[in-house]
């Protein structure tokens, strides 16, 4: 490397270091003050103490918008999996020109600002009379889910190698048997990676939740009601509580990631040697 | 490696999870054969598309519907009318609300961009070992809760904020100063947070196919390194770096949260308008009406940078990945 791509890398590095304090250090203070001993949310630090955490989880909304939002976001994970695998499996492996067109309605979600996914979903079903539910919530966080999910999974199922599928269908196995016992197996890791970022979506979701939450209750809206009223470090738990959530989730969906990624890496290697 | 130079640049799609993942991909031609094709198991991808059609579609049309509606409390009835942009286009306020968005998602998108084209390169062309620790913590970042970043950035933005101690501290400033929370700079530095992540992990996507032989032989013929970026890197990354952009831009310009806590009363944006149209006042066609000169505004976005960059003979954008 010359000198001069040394600067640059050096200067970039610099510049990187720059922007991930930037990114990290924020969200860092609001897990520090959550820890802090007195009311003030801000230094000098006046001590640990784990009594914000104590008041928190000693409130009963608070512990009502957690199970809520834990039963959304389990909810949302697993409707998205069968929804998203199956629009996936089926734009990938059908040759059919509706494929394109499936695919612009399957990434509209993520197309559109959520600010009228949410409004939009909400007079679409006081137009029909439906009460606003945990139900309603669910039928949004899917929608939103919905597109990260699919990308994934397409992406891994266009990776797969098409000569086992094709084996397994010349041995005799149905398309069904195919998919469940050749198939499957080979995506599940990167799945289960992608169920758990729907998970985390559905978790952190506020735009699209406020509109059709009716009377009920989550965390991020438990934070937004507790925003406008009392300023004090009972919010850096709920929100320390969960970066942590979706922290040691997508630990594990890249865990996941990698380990499809390596195996698939592997497998294209020793195919090819076998090759030539 | 996965492409030649004379492929097309992918599109800015990236595995938001595995963006380090090596490129030891066959040709696209060749993988997009994956697997017997069946033309019915399409069918299989019916109900998603079903669930999709009946609870976005079909409310974003009963939504534009509305517009033209005659607006009760809270409902709307017939006859159909105009009024609701009349009287939407004719207020000043929805001019000022929509200055403001446009000031806060063009700044937020910029801005955002310029931060991340560096990092990308960075990672792409000089990380070395450390790309996937980086890379992680970008990703990390991104997932972290929307509100929770409005909060951090309202704890240390506010008047008795954590930049305020500090800078007292430090003996620059005396008392506590007020000029960085309420104002459209915080709200535009609480949206670059929100944004940057993505646009890293997208502009990583741009750069990966360029590979570093592309650029020394760029050098070789002796380009300078503005020439370099000139006439290779910038060809090449425009079409996601400007779709970056307006995805940005469309997601800073419609956000109504951000504005509540971070914004000065000046700086509410056209998005806190339209909520509150929907949730306090009640009135939905004014609303919808709103909503479609939103949705009219950024179509024409998408359009004039679609027909701008084929006209400068880049790559056209790809909305998809």
């Amino acid at each position: 490397m010359s000198a001069r791509a040394g600067r640059t890398g050096l200067a970039g590095g610099l510049f990187t270091a720059l922007v991930l304090v930037f990114l990290l250090v924020p969200l860092g203070i609001v897990a520090l003050f959550s820890l802090h001993s007195s009311p003030s949310l801000t230094f000098p630090f006046e001590g640990f103490s784990t009594r914000w955490y104590s008041e928190v989880f000693g409130n009963e909304a608070f512990r009502e918008a957690l199970f809520n939002s834990l039963e959304l976001a389990l909810a949302t994970a697993a409707f998205t999996f069968v929804f998203g695998t199956a629009a996936a499996y089926g734009v990938t492996r059908s040759g059919s020109r509706l494929a394109g067109a499936g695919v612009a309605i399957f990434l509209l979600p993520i197309t559109l600002p959520l600010l009228f996914v949410g409004i939009a979903l909400l007079i679409a079903l006081r137009r029909v009379d439906i009460e606003l539910s945990l139900l309603t919530i669910l039928i949004g966080h899917t929608i939103i889910a919905f597109p990260f999910f699919f990308m994934i999974a397409r992406v891994a199922l266009e990776r797969l190698d098409p000569m086992l599928e094709e084996a397994a269908a010349d041995l005799g196995a149905s398309p069904w048997t195919a998919f469940r016992k050749v198939t499957l197996p080979q995506v599940f890791p990167v799945l289960l990676g992608a169920a758990a970022l729907a998970f985390m979506v559905s978790l952190d979701e506020f735009v699209v939740t406020f509109f059709v939450s009716g009377n009920e209750t989550t965390l991020p809206l438990f934070i937004f009601s507790r925003l406008r009223t009392t300023l004090n470090p009972s919010i850096n738990v709920v929100s320390t509580l969960l970066m942590t959530i979706t922290l040691v989730l997508f630990v594990f969906a890249f865990v996941m990631g990698i380990r499809a990624e390596r195996r698939r890496a592997r497998r294209a290697a020793s195919l090819l040697d076998a090759v030539q | 490696m996965s492409s030649s130079a004379s492929a097309p640049i992918e599109p800015p799609s990236v595995d938001p999870m595995y963006p380090g993942a090596p490129p030891d991909l066959p040709p696209a031609e060749a993988r997009s054969a994956a697997g017997p094709k069946n033309r019915r198991t399409l069918a299989i991808a019916a109900p998603a598309a079903g669930y999709l059609i009946l609870f976005l579609v079909v409310p974003v049309v009963t939504l534009l519907a509305y517009s033209v509606l005659t607006a009760g409390f809270f409902t709307v009835s017939g006859p159909l009318t105009l009024d609701n942009y009349k009287q939407a286009l004719e207020s000043d306020l929805t001019w000022q609300l929509g200055r403001n968005s446009l000031i806060v998602g063009g700044l937020t998108a910029a801005i955002s961009v310029l931060i991340a084209v560096p990092v990308a390169y960075w990672l792409r062309y000089h990380a070395g070992r450390w790309q996937l620790a980086v890379m992680f913590l970008v990703a990390v970042s991104m997932f972290a809760s929307y509100l929770v970043r409005i909060y951090a950035w309202r704890t240390i933005l506010g008047t008795n904020g954590v930049l305020n101690t500090a800078l007292i501290d430090l003996g620059l400033i005396d008392h506590p100063s007020s000029l960085f929370i309420f104002n459209q700079a915080a709200i535009v530095i609480a949206l670059v947070h929100i944004s940057v992540p993505y646009v890293v992990l997208v502009m990583f996507a741009a750069f990966r196919p360029i590979e570093p032989r592309y650029l020394e032989a760029a050098r070789d013929l002796g380009g300078g390194t503005v020439q370099r970026w000139r006439r290779v890197v910038l060809p090449l990354i425009a079409g996601p770096a400007i779709s970056s952009f307006i995805f940005i831009f469309v997601l800073a310009s419609a956000d109504y949260v951000t504005p509540q806590f971070l914004g000065g009363p000046g700086d509410a944006m056209l998005g806190v308008n339209i909520a509150a149209e929907f949730t306090a006042s009640g009135n939905w066609a004014m609303g919808a009406a709103l909503s479609g000169i939103m949705l009219a505004a950024y179509a024409l976005c998408f359009a004039v940078a679609a027909i701008g960059l084929r006209l400068a003979g880049l790559s056209k954008i790809r909305w998809t990945t």
